[in-house]
């Protein structure tokens, strides 16, 4: 079995892709069949958020993505050779 | 083979050789695409698994496009509509959360193979002394 920190790491990774994965379908699928004075809305936002924040968080990785690869490749500039 | 049948019934594959359409491609082909030249139907015929996986997607999008914004006018409960509309990025979600369970999953259960590490240290070692005998500046 793989040692402490690694087996920390995967674990949490897994356990809060679940949590995500639930709540994201409670909020989606299942409150609109819930009753609007039912108190299960309290712990949800807005449903316009549903849409919102998966596209900010898409955003934010794909500028993660071109900041990583813009700092690679600037560090593996060449000079250009002088003849 | 190649004498008996018209020029516009042979069309050029993509490891050189021409061959000869049957008659029904020729005219699925022709319905899709009628002035295309040879090169982009043997392009078509040869990509059938993306032509397969572009026909699916457009179907599903058509059932989601026909339930979300009520194109047929079938007049369904509001509930069912507000449900399907973040269908596409609930699957994408969905799709990201099962890719970190996994990732998640097989980094907790990677196996440590120690005597194996050990090994490769003592290889690099005697490398790296053979090396320095043999004049290489490490």
């Amino acid at each position: 079995m793989a040692t402490g920190v690694d087996q920390a790491v995967g674990m949490s990774l897994v356990v809060f892709s679940l949590l995500l994965f639930t709540y994201y379908s409670v909020w989606v699928i299942i409150l609109p069949f819930v009753d609007s004075d039912h108190v299960l809305h309290k712990y949800f936002l807005p449903r316009e958020y549903s849409v919102i924040l998966p596209g900010i968080a898409a955003v934010i990785l794909l500028l993660c993505i071109g900041a990583f690869t813009a700092v690679i490749m600037w560090k593996n500039r060449k000079p250009k050779k002088v003849d | 083979m190649n004498r008996r049948a018209p020029a516009h019934l042979k069309t050029l594959r993509r490891d050189g050789y021409v061959i000869t359409l049957r008659r029904a491609e020729v005219a699925f082909e022709r319905r899709l695409f009628p002035s295309s030249s040879p090169e982009i139907l043997a392009a078509v015929l040869i990509m059938t698994k993306l032509v397969e996986w572009l026909f699916g997607v457009s179907v599903v999008g058509a059932a989601w496009a026909l339930v979300s914004f009520d194109l047929l006018d079938l007049s369904l409960p509001q509930t069912y509509r507000e449900v399907a509309w973040p269908m596409p990025l609930y699957l994408l979600v969905s799709f990201g959360c099962y890719s970190l369970a996994t990732v998640g999953y097989r980094v907790a259960t990677f196996n440590d193979c120690d005597e194996a590490a050990k090994e490769l240290q003592g290889q690099i070692k005697e490398a790296k002394e053979d090396l320095r005998k043999k004049g290489l500046k490490m």
